[in-house]
């Protein structure tokens, strides 16, 4: 029995890394890569839930809604970036500031639009119910399904970042932005485009996430937190840190949670985090510029 | 003082056409309908209603100031209140806490009005309390809430946890034949409060609590706490779970493969909306205890359900808290209507205490002691439908009791004690504990 649910226990953790890499994954492009901070991420999230929600009203499921959330939120991004973002790059603070009050403004808009009730968004039905892997209690198919969305973005990532073109130029822009520039690298549109696929691998985020969370204006603020806090233990501008802090936050709030309880294990994952930040101040997979 | 010359006057009359030539545009429409705010003042009644129609509360707060409106709109339509229409002043305090606070001063002093209907979150009643203590104004608040309070200025339409739980836990034991306990709920005062009553009638009805857990507020992911539940041996969970918590814990469970019949979640919180949000399918055979149902078999009950979907949409759903919104708005016009005034002191003394209203959930009656109010006790299995079937309800009334005897044997809440009385006849700046409370 003890067994049992230590097994059980380690295979929801899996999900929750799976959770924290599907949402973390738009922020770490477009944190570590852009160098924005987007205060805006968890809306990004939201509109891509509520895209889910609009999706399955139409009598889509989630495997149509996680293409056209990728659609619908990635020209949402393309048009935050060109209305805002590139007119600021270069002013950190001022992005910060600006993309919290688009998160506000795509919280208010989207109450305007679906009023300020919580929306139901379902299961597509092959996914329902789950698996008797060992125990009592059968490990749900959703889950799983969750797991390889994560292997699978990750995967989409890695091609795009290290086996294309774009993904060159952007590695380039990232190590050296003037020097890329001067190479004739059009920076300006290496920016747009990052910013639009990480916007999209959001709304990817919120589609998913959607059936097994509640879907509210209110919904990406615990996301948000949950990705910085990735990103800042796993390290920025490296997609192996988003592996890391996943994996290391996931498993380590879901044991915690299981010995203690859920309000101790969040509080020892935070003192975790600030102890590995004290030790590596650029989290694990840092990335240290080029001396 | 100065005293206003004609030069000194003429001089102001330029100033203010200079101010009022730069407001025009964004400032004049506001001037404009203060104007007629102020033609209008001398034969309406104001009363304030203060509800976040925006941040995180707003989902739930929207609806009862839609159904305090409604409430208004129909008591204007059948003449207003002696002779006078009832006027809404809506304040939008944002979800925050501290907005709550300014929102209530500025309807009390600015707006003068006769009463606040207002507040969803006991953190926005506590903030407010002092204020209405201070300025001695009328607060009627709809929530159900943990009680162990009960303030002069302030009438609880709301379930306190007796009416809710002291019924609810026994039923538990002994029709559903569940003894192990499970206790889930969000972490801050009102699950906590909740609980040590749950806990105290499982001492008392021969049940057992095999856990108790809390979840910080705003976290969804519940797969550990499922697994805990699981394996712990529990045969039903009570839960006090809050928001779009609610929402994530019943999904999570049936996804888990856990159903009602294995293992029931009993809760005094998940209305009509949240089981819409999550899907019918994710609900059913769950049970929650609550005076109010959309489903509740009454005349009144299905004419306020026709009134509301008639004025906001044939979507809309009904829950408790909205009815209780509802009906604190009646009271306060019969109160002004008995009293024919509109003074504090005379509705707080006279008017509010003892008032009945026929509501959609029965008749209900605010006390004449304790200032909270006597409701119906009902406890609903939720079905395919996203609606409750109604499968107990209590024989009479229930009487609210801020001090549960059983924890608090020495307390209680008693407005007609000469001692409360001779206390709260000094003014505010001499004795500031407005509260009915004494020790027996």
């Amino acid at each position: 029995m003890v067994m049992q649910s230590i097994i059980t226990q380690l295979l929801n953790g899996f999900s929750v890394v799976a959770i924290l890499v599907i949402a973390a994954l738009g922020l770490a492009i477009i944190f570590g890569v852009a160098g924005v901070i987007n205060m805006a991420h968890g809306e990004l999230i939201m509109v891509g839930a509520y895209t889910a929600a609009v999706v399955g009203k139409a009598g889509g499921n989630t495997f149509i809604a996680m293409p056209v959330a990728f659609i619908v939120v990635g020209l949402l991004g393309l048009a935050i970036e060109r209305g805002i973002i590139q007119w600021i790059y270069d002013r950190p603070l001022e992005t910060l500031l600006a993309t919290w009050g688009v998160g506000i403004i795509l919280q208010t808009v989207i109450k305007l639009i679906f009023g300020p009730e919580l929306y139901y968004v379902g299961a597509p039905k092959i996914l329902r119910g789950g698996f008797h892997l060992i125990g009592r209690l059968p490990f749900p198919w959703y889950r799983l399904f969750l797991i390889v969305v994560a292997a699978c973005l990750m995967a989409l990532v890695f091609v795009v970042i290290f086996k294309t073109n774009l993904g060159l130029k952007v590695r380039a822009v990232r190590r050296n932005r003037a020097i890329s520039g001067c190479l004739g690298i059009d920076t300006a549109r290496v920016d747009m485009l990052i910013f639009c696929f990480g916007s999209g691998l959001a709304g990817v985020a919120g589609a998913v996430l959607a059936p097994i969370k509640s879907v509210s204006t209110t919904m990406g603020f615990p996301y948000a937190v949950d990705s910085y806090m990735v990103l800042v233990l796993g390290g920025v501008g490296n997609l192996w840190g988003v592996v890391a802090g996943s994996g290391l936050i996931g498993e380590a709030e879901t044991i915690l949670s299981f010995i203690f309880n859920n309000v101790i294990g969040r509080l020892l994952v935070f003192l975790f985090i600030v102890v590995i930040i004290r030790i590596v101040p650029r989290g694990i997979f840092g990335y240290s510029e080029r001396q | 003082m100065s005293r206003i010359t004609r030069r000194s006057f003429l001089k102001k009359c330029g100033k203010a056409a200079r101010a009022g030539a730069l407001l025009v545009g964004a400032g004049a429409p506001y001037v404009f309908s203060r104007n007629i705010v102020k033609a209008a003042e001398s034969d309406t009644i104001k009363v304030g209603i203060l509800h976040s129609l925006s941040g995180t509360i707003a989902i739930i707060e929207t609806s009862l100031h839609n159904a305090e409106l409604l409430a208004i709109e129909e008591i204007n339509a059948k003449g207003g209140v002696l002779g006078k229409k009832l006027q809404p002043v809506v304040e939008d305090p944002q979800s925050m806490v501290q907005v709550f606070a300014e929102k209530a001063k500025k309807l009390l002093l600015e707006d003068k009005v006769v009463a606040v209907l207002g507040c969803y979150t006991s953190a926005s009643r506590q903030s407010v309390l002092p204020v209405f203590e201070q300025y001695n104004g009328v607060l009627l608040y709809p929530t159900l809430y943990e009680a162990q309070e009960c303030s002069k200025n302030c009438f609880y339409t709301g379930a306190v946890p007796n009416q809710q739980l002291d019924d609810f836990v026994p039923w538990i034991i002994n029709t559903l034949g569940r003894k192990k306990f499970y206790l889930i709920g969000a972490n801050y005062i009102y699950p906590k409060e909740t609980n040590r009553e749950v806990k105290a009638l499982l001492r008392k009805h021969g049940g057992q609590v095999v856990a108790e857990e809390y979840s910080p507020l705003g976290a969804t992911e519940f797969s550990t706490n499922i697994n805990k539940i699981a394996s712990s041996g529990c045969d039903v969970v009570f839960s006090d779970l809050v928001g779009d918590q609610i929402v994530a814990f019943y999904k999570q469970f049936k996804e888990f493969g856990i159903t009602a019949k294995d293992i029931p979640i009993c809760t005094p919180i998940t209305t009509e909306q949240e089981i819409a949000a999550m899907g019918p399918e994710n609900a059913v055979g769950h049970y929650t205890s609550f005076n109010y149902f959309q489903s509740v078999k009454t005349p009144q009950n299905q004419s306020f359900v026709e009134r509301y979907k008639a004025r906001y949409g044939k979507n809309a759903v009904t829950n408790a808290v909205m009815e209780a919104a509802y009906f604190e708005t009646y009271f306060l016009a019969q109160a002004i209507a008995k009293v024919k005034s509109t003074d504090p002191d005379a509705l707080i003394y006279e008017g509010l205490p003892g008032q009945e209203f026929l509501a959609p959930q029965g008749k209900v009656k605010i006390d004449e002691k304790n200032h909270h109010t006597w409701l119906w006790a009902r406890i609903g299995r939720a079905n395919e439908q996203g609606q409750f079937d109604i499968v107990w309800k209590s024989d009479n009334w229930i009487r609210p009791q801020p001090w549960v005897p059983y924890l608090y044997p020495d307390k209680a809440c008693d407005f007609t004690d000469p001692r409360v009385q001779s206390r709260l006849k000094k003014p505010w700046s001499e004795e500031k504990n407005r509260s009915g409370t004494i020790n027996l």
